[in-house]
């Protein structure tokens, strides 16, 4: 029984998350609407927290090309592209996203997970040492720390922080890898990237940016921060998700050294792991020619995290410092968390909600997403649902 | 135990208790004095978040830098205390 004693305080706090109500971990949504509307406990309820920035799991295009994938490859690879062989669709993907972003050369990975503990598993090794934005989402904390390289942390998006550590490093400084994120998940915030460029070129390292959220959301194509801050060049490892602006599920390294390509090589999680199903990469690749093809998708997400934004801002919540497509409210009470999440999907509104350890800053978060298909009443009733908030105590 | 790894010992309890008062730790009364065995988890119920950041005041106390990877079997005042004393050595 030992080995199962363990889960005691797991179940204490799963407990604990549903004694006000829903428990917002395990939330079903009976039936999907649309990218932004399912139906929760029978409620019709806006989907504020899905991470579907473009708004295209059900464009007619990807959805299409999803169907005509099955039909035409079936269902699944049913085995890894070592072992069994790669599809010429994987093969395509890998070549398009690479020609997006302008690099020479790409790999797809099966989930994004996969591809930033496959990317850093195979990049650093023991004595190796790596320098990570203290705020980086757990796979990539988890990629460290399976490479079992030395792993030291700077205050978030904090430049001297990031110096001081690569002065500390003397000559191993220009041997190591600087990780950060474009966006940050949870605040939205975006990480000061052409700086980051300027000191990983004058300390000789190398740099991996991870732009999941980032992705069809900044830069002028849609590339990302890199590109939004004009260093998407100087950028040595690009990792990224299809399972956010893509709508669909998977993860992705670009980059402009060759030696990604020995990657497939040696990097576990990408070898010992079923590749991706035929339909899948098909709504992945129409959904990034879609994403090249309708920057229009990208202003309306803009003008609708705006929106947001600006409408939460005047209700005097406590939100990030930059408008962006994740609205993060901070809550400063104990008490707050679960009773507010609870309101706000009593009121038809789901959102995320982001409780310590798993936010970046001991605080609590209810987090929005914000979608291109997000209508403008959808967003006055986020809104709506906030300012109700206001009176709950 | 030599002077120095007894100031840092000491250097980290302040450290702790300042932290803990920052953040809102009841436990820090009931528990009383810090002690080179007091564990941060199991004695403070620090969450994972709270550790990092402490040892991010530790390395900016200390002027070194924590290899987050190599922290296994840190768990209390004493044993932080050895991995800075030893870091401090090496930088000498």
């Amino acid at each position: 029984m030992a080995l199962l004693d363990k889960f005691a305080p797991t179940a204490a706090i799963r407990d604990q998350l549903g004694a006000g109500g829903q428990d917002p971990t395990s939330v079903i949504i009976e039936q999907i609407i649309s990218p932004t509307e399912g139906l929760v406990g029978g409620r019709h309820t806006i989907l504020a927290g899905t991470n579907n920035y473009l708004g295209l799991t059900f464009d007619p295009a990807c959805v299409e090309a999803g169907k005509n994938a099955i039909e035409e490859q079936g269902t699944g690879t049913t085995g890894s592209r070592m072992a069994n062989g790669s599809f010429a669709t994987h093969i395509a993907l890998e070549r398009d996203l690479a020609d997006f972003f302008q690099l020479p050369y790409g790999m797809v990975f099966s989930t994004g997970y996969a591809a930033n503990l496959g990317t850093l598993t195979a990049l650093v090794k023991s004595g190796d040492t790596v320098l990570l934005d203290a705020d980086c989402h757990a796979s990539l904390y988890d990629g460290c720390q399976m490479s079992g390289a030395n792993l030291f942390r700077f205050r978030h998006n904090d430049l001297k922080s990031l110096e001081k550590r690569l002065q500390r490093l003397g000559d191993r400084a220009q041997d190591c890898l600087l990780i950060t994120e474009g966006m940050y998940s949870v605040r939205g915030d975006t990480a000061p990237l052409a700086e980051i460029v300027e000191l990983k070129n004058r300390y000789g390292a190398l740099l991996l940016v991870d732009e999941a959220h980032s992705l069809g959301v900044y830069g002028e194509s849609g590339c990302g921060v890199a590109e939004a801050e004009g260093v998407l060049g100087e950028i040595d490892f690009v990792v990224g998700t299809f399972s956010k602006s893509l709508g669909a599920m998977g993860g992705f390294c670009v980059s402009p050294h060759p030696e990604l390509e020995l990657i497939r090589y040696v990097s576990r999680p990408f070898i010992f792991t079923a590749s991706s199903s035929p339909s899948i990469i098909a709504s992945t690749h129409e959904a990034l020619r879609q994403l090249r093809a309708r920057p229009e998708l990208r202003e309306t997400l803009w003008r609708n995290a705006n929106r947001l934004y600006q409408g939460l801002k005047a209700l005097g919540l406590h939100l990030g410092p930059e408008v962006s497509p994740v609205v993060a409210v901070r809550l400063d009470k104990k008490e707050q968390p679960l009773s507010y999440w609870n309101r706000l999907l009593e009121a038809g509104v789901y959102t995320n909600l982001i409780i310590p350890p798993a936010s970046p800053d001991g605080f609590s978060y209810l987090r929005c997403s914000v979608s291109a298909a997000h209508t403008p009443a959808q967003l006055e009733g986020i809104i709506s649902a906030f300012t109700s908030l206001q009176y709950a105590g | 135990m030599d002077t120095r790894f007894d100031e840092i010992e000491s250097k980290i309890k302040e450290l702790l208790a300042s932290y803990l008062e920052s953040s809102g730790h009841p436990e820090l009364e009931q528990h009383g004095e810090i002690s080179g065995a007091t564990n941060l988890v199991s004695d403070f119920t620090m969450d994972s978040f709270q550790v990092m950041e402490f040892l991010m005041e530790m390395e900016e106390c200390f002027d070194i830098m924590i290899d987050v990877n190599n922290l296994a079997n840190a768990h209390t005042v004493n044993e932080l205390a050895k991995v800075v004393d030893r870091l401090l050595e090496n930088s000498r």
